[in-house]
């Protein structure tokens, strides 16, 4: 409970810097141009009460000061305005596609963890092995590579795969097929098939960072005290390794996870648009395409607290797994 | 360290230092040939357009080739020159990663500096800041502010975007430098002497803290290499008729089966630049930060024991002879034990005294099978009569805890700071003698009891932070005695802790000698610990024994001039407890250095020239009581 009422307090000190970026981002998308400039320009040419219209709908006939004085009203009540594309809310929109896109962020970070933590628990313990030097390399790989030419490098992979079996077992294009097979499960099956190439794409890019970290800091519990007195009371390695190094090698890695997770979902934009999912990445593209202010806040308030939540489970966790953290007053 | 070395002010980096840091960065081949490929990479970017003969804007009439003698790279569709584009988008994502990082590395600075010195208020709002940034993915907020500016005025603008939001990274690794540098001395005397916070920041802190920015500002390169061609792919960043590696690999996605060649070379360059700015940070890192360069690659764990011939009385519990422990070191072998001899009879209390590096704690560690896999032993250390050096792994460890037991210097840091008291002590108990849970714990509450922890029982589920140094000690000491071992090794037990808190400490530990009638191994460099509880005395310098008797004839009349040097320092008061005084002049030699004679010679009142000729060994003084000395002199010192 007390790691709750810091959150809070940290979120409080955070509120007036939140609200000036909030203004700042506000002004920059708000100041990028017209939204309506396709319609104005449309042929043949819309009668201009419907431009009028337009306008006062999305509130371009007022100072843009007042507009978000309007948009921050509206978003303290829940509601984040009206989208430029009449025809969705910025809401339903977003709440779809986080679905989408969470999913395989979430997938991908899971994965990525566990074999970040087994490769750099296995380079740790045999240390300069040819084991390590291959991990080692690979990390350095991985940390060095774009990640969109990756997704591209593996989508090509897929295709080839594909034809060379004569199945059809990776999906290069969207999150889903369309129409939807008939079954649950064969939805199930589908919505995995789609998800795979991206999430390994996910995955490489980013366990290659972590298990450097797992390794690092396995290193060091290693060389620590406690391991050498636990080791000296005669316990067994294996209990040394899983009971005193990994346990406590294994908090600082959930804070690099935690403060990365913005970085998977940068990373998860990116590939979502290579493989043309219609996930938070391309509703951000597109977004800021059509100059849609609200759809642009409304995209960047919930990839925030997105981390923000994040960020307050990995607090937990590390209370959890750290009795030091756990009595601080 | 010199006798008078007092924390030397660090005012400026002097050029000596950099060169070391050159010295040492060269020395890293992987680095050196990063850097080699990425100055190339850098000549192609800038040199090379000048020499190449098609423009990257220029449409030749070949479009779509593949590969050519024409077309090194071959062209895309509308008949550009692939080399030409690819040295163009080189060109312009280097400039903008450069930028970036340059923008960075001043924002960075400049507000972790702030932060950390002032702390406080500052700190708290400047760290939110910083929070704050790391809460949206940087990309997202490129790609509305390069939407905005970028299409219309090129690299700069995207560099200057990027920047202002990268600044974050370098910010926190400073500020955590500077928190830990502002309560340096040198900090706090520039302070005394009137400084003013601008000055004390520029000129003191500054310097310091160069190697940490220069890691971190070049590890951000890549970062921004990364950045800048994942915007430029999205679309937001560099927008043609210009290029940038990025769009050419987006240009080219849609073609990766048909027209290969122009999806590959873009991406490899991009793989390239960050691949060897990131090798060549590691260089860095290294070269700047000595203490974190890797060990020795090789495991070099060798351990030969030696045959013995004579018999071994049987009240002797532990008996070394001529024992040997070498590491292994870029560079030279370090010998660190030389021809170790030394018994310990049962329920007899040894004091092992000496500086530190003279090779105390490292015999310590041979004895108990701890040494580090760059470690190599030979010798002989026999338990009982059961031979250690070069006992099997599985062995070893049934001996740790259950015949020999340890405890170390630092309580504070050899309990497993996650697991509970209780957890810790019956495990102890458990490893060896099994049985459930519940009569472990109940053993290791009788066992605390002993050591003296007051309320035993209902500690047993406190964590080792809510326990006092000693308390902690006496913790360590609980699981030594868990097993009833004939032989317990104390590695500096009291050093690390309060003088009050030593004498409790001590106490504990005869305490337990009388319950258990336990040998003890009592290492430390203060010979007041000593006097109170050691029977016999050994004394060693630079990895050999000097000196040994009982402590009556130690105390009462050394043999060897270092030993009497030993006697004669006084503790003072003015200096912390723990800082190992000696009335000796110089330092003791390095380990690879030694000198051909007597390793004592060059602090030695007494040294002639033979002394030089060769190392003395142990003659006898009295009856058990031998020295290591050319020139024996028996004098009753007066106590
Ligand atoms: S052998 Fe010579 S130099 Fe060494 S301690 Fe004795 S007198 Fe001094």
């Amino acid at each position: 409970m007390e790691i709750l009422g810091f959150a809070l307090r940290r979120l409080l000190v955070a509120v007036p810097v939140l609200l000036v970026s909030t203004f700042l981002i506000f002004l920059t998308v708000a100041g990028s141009g017209d939204p309506l400039t396709e319609l104005r320009e449309r042929q043949p040419p819309v009668p201009p009460e419907t431009i009028t219209a337009e306008e006062v709908r999305l509130g371009l006939d007022q100072p843009v000061l007042e507009r978000y004085g309007d948009w921050l009203t509206g978003v303290v009540r829940g509601d984040f305005g009206p989208s430029v594309n009449r025809n969705a809310s910025i809401a339903v929109e977003i709440g779809t596609r986080l679905g989408v896109t969470m999913r395989f962020v979430l997938v991908a970070m899971l994965v990525a963890a566990v074999l970040a933590i087994l490769v750099g628990v296995v380079s740790a313990v045999r240390q300069y092995s040819w084991l390590d030097y291959l991990f080692t390399s690979a990390g350095f790989l991985f940390l060095a590579m774009p990640s969109f030419w990756l997704a591209i490098l593996l989508k090509q992979g897929g295709i080839q795969f594909n034809r060379a079996t004569g199945t059809e077992t990776f999906y290069m294009i969207g999150d889903r097929s369309v129409p939807p097979p008939p079954t649950f499960l064969a939805q199930l099956a589908d919505v995995a098939g789609h998800m795979i190439l991206p999430t390994v794409t996910l995955v490489l890019i980013h366990f290659a960072v972590w298990s450097r970290f797992q390794r690092s800091s396995m290193l060091e519990v290693l060389n620590s005290d406690y391991v050498r007195l636990a080791t000296a009371k005669g316990l067994p390695r294996r209990t040394v390794l899983r009971k005193y190094a990994l346990r406590t090698a294994l908090t600082p890695l959930i804070t690099v996870i935690a403060l990365d997770f913005t970085a998977v979902f940068a990373g998860a934009v990116i590939t979502e648009t290579v493989f043309q999912w219609r996930g938070m990445g391309d509703y951000l593209l597109s977004s800021i395409n059509a100059r849609d202010v609200n759809a642009v806040m409304a995209w960047l308030l919930v990839a925030a607290l997105a981390v923000m939540v994040f960020n307050l489970v990995a607090d937990i966790l590390y209370a959890a797994l750290d009795p030091r953290i756990r009595h601080v007053r | 360290m010199s006798a008078d070395s007092s924390p030397a002010p660090v005012t400026g980096a002097e050029p000596g230092q950099w060169r070391t840091v050159a010295t040492r960065f060269l020395r890293h081949r992987l680095a050196v040939a990063a850097l080699a490929v990425l100055t190339l990479v850098a000549l192609f970017a800038f040199v090379g357009p000048l020499l190449w003969h098609y423009g990257y804007d220029e449409i030749t009439p070949d479009n779509s080739r593949p590969p050519s003698a024409a077309h090194p790279l071959g062209t895309d569709s509308l008949g550009h020159d692939l080399l030409a584009q690819v040295m163009r988008g080189t060109q312009q994502s280097l400039l903008i990663a450069l930028s970036v990082a340059l923008g960075a590395a001043l924002i960075g600075t400049v507000t972790g500096v702030v932060a950390g010195f002032h702390r406080g208020k500052t700190d708290a709002l400047l760290m939110r800041v910083v929070d704050l940034f790391l809460t949206v993915p940087t990309i997202a907020v490129a790609a509305v502010l390069g939407h905005n500016f970028a299409g219309k005025s090129g690299w700069f603008l995207i560099a200057a975007v990027l920047a202002a939001l990268m600044w974050t990274t370098v910010a926190r690794v400073v500020r955590g430098v500077v928190l830990g540098l502002r309560e340096r001395e040198f900090v706090a005397a520039a302070r005394a002497l009137g400084a003013s916070n601008t000055r004390i920041m520029v000129s003191h802190i500054l310097p310091n803290i160069a190697g940490p920015i220069i890691v971190s500002v070049t590890i951000l390169v890549a970062s921004a290499i990364l950045a800048e061609t994942a915007l430029s792919f999205i679309g937001f960043g560099v927008q043609p008729p210009d290029t940038s590696l990025g769009l050419l690999v987006a240009n080219a996605q849609s073609a990766v089966g048909t027209r290969p060649w122009l999806f590959y070379s873009p991406g490899v360059v991009i793989l390239l630049i960050a691949l060897s700015i990131n090798f060549i940070g590691d260089g860095l890192r290294d070269a700047l930060d000595p203490a974190q360069t890797r060990g020795p690659r090789r495991r070099r764990y060798l351990a030969k024991p030696v045959e013995r011939t004579g018999v071994i009385p049987g009240d002797v519990l532990l008996s070394v002879r001529d024992l040997r422990v070498v590491f292994a070191a870029p560079g030279d072998d370090v010998p660190a034990v030389r021809h170790l001899d030394l018994d310990l009879r049962r329920g007899e209390v040894v004091g092992l005294v000496g500086e530190s590096g003279s090779g105390k704690s490292v015999t310590a560690a041979a004895i108990m099978g701890l040494l580090p896999p760059a470690a190599t032993v030979s010798g002989s250390v026999r338990l009982d009569g059961q031979e250690l050096v070069g006992l099997a792994e599985p062995r070893y460890r049934r001996l740790r805890g259950r015949r020999v037991a340890m405890v170390f210097q630092d309580p504070m840091s050899s309990l497993s700071p996650v697991h509970t008291i209780g957890d810790q002590v019956a495990e102890a108990v458990r490893v060896h003698q099994g049985g459930s849970w519940a009569a472990a714990r109940d053993r290791a509450a009788e066992l605390l009891d002993v050591v003296g922890v007051p309320d035993a029982r209902n500690r047993l589920r406190d964590y080792p932070h809510q326990f006092s140094g000693g308390m902690r000690q006496r913790v360590v000491i609980a699981m030594a005695i868990a097993n009833d071992p004939d032989l317990i090794i104390a590695d500096e037990p009291t050093t690390a802790l309060d003088v009050t808190v030593q004498a409790q400490v001590l106490a504990a530990l005869r305490a337990v000698r009388e319950r258990t009638g336990a040998a003890i191994l009592l290492i430390t460099h203060d010979l007041g610990i000593v006097a109170e509880v050691a029977d016999r005395i050994a004394v060693m310098y630079a990895g050999r024994l000097v000196e040994t008797g009982t402590a009556a004839d130690v105390f009462d009349s050394p043999a060897m001039p270092y030993t009497r040097g030993l006697l004669e320092s006084v503790p003072r008061l003015d200096r912390p407890a723990d800082e190992e005084l000696w009335a000796i002049p110089g330092s003791p030699p390095t380990m690879t250095a030694l000198p051909s004679g007597c390793a004592f010679a060059p602090r030695c009142a007494r040294r002639t020239a033979e002394c030089d000729e060769s190392e003395p060994g142990l003659r006898q003084v009295s009856d058990g009581h031998l020295a290591a000395c050319l020139h024996l002199t028996v004098e009753r010192t007066p106590r």
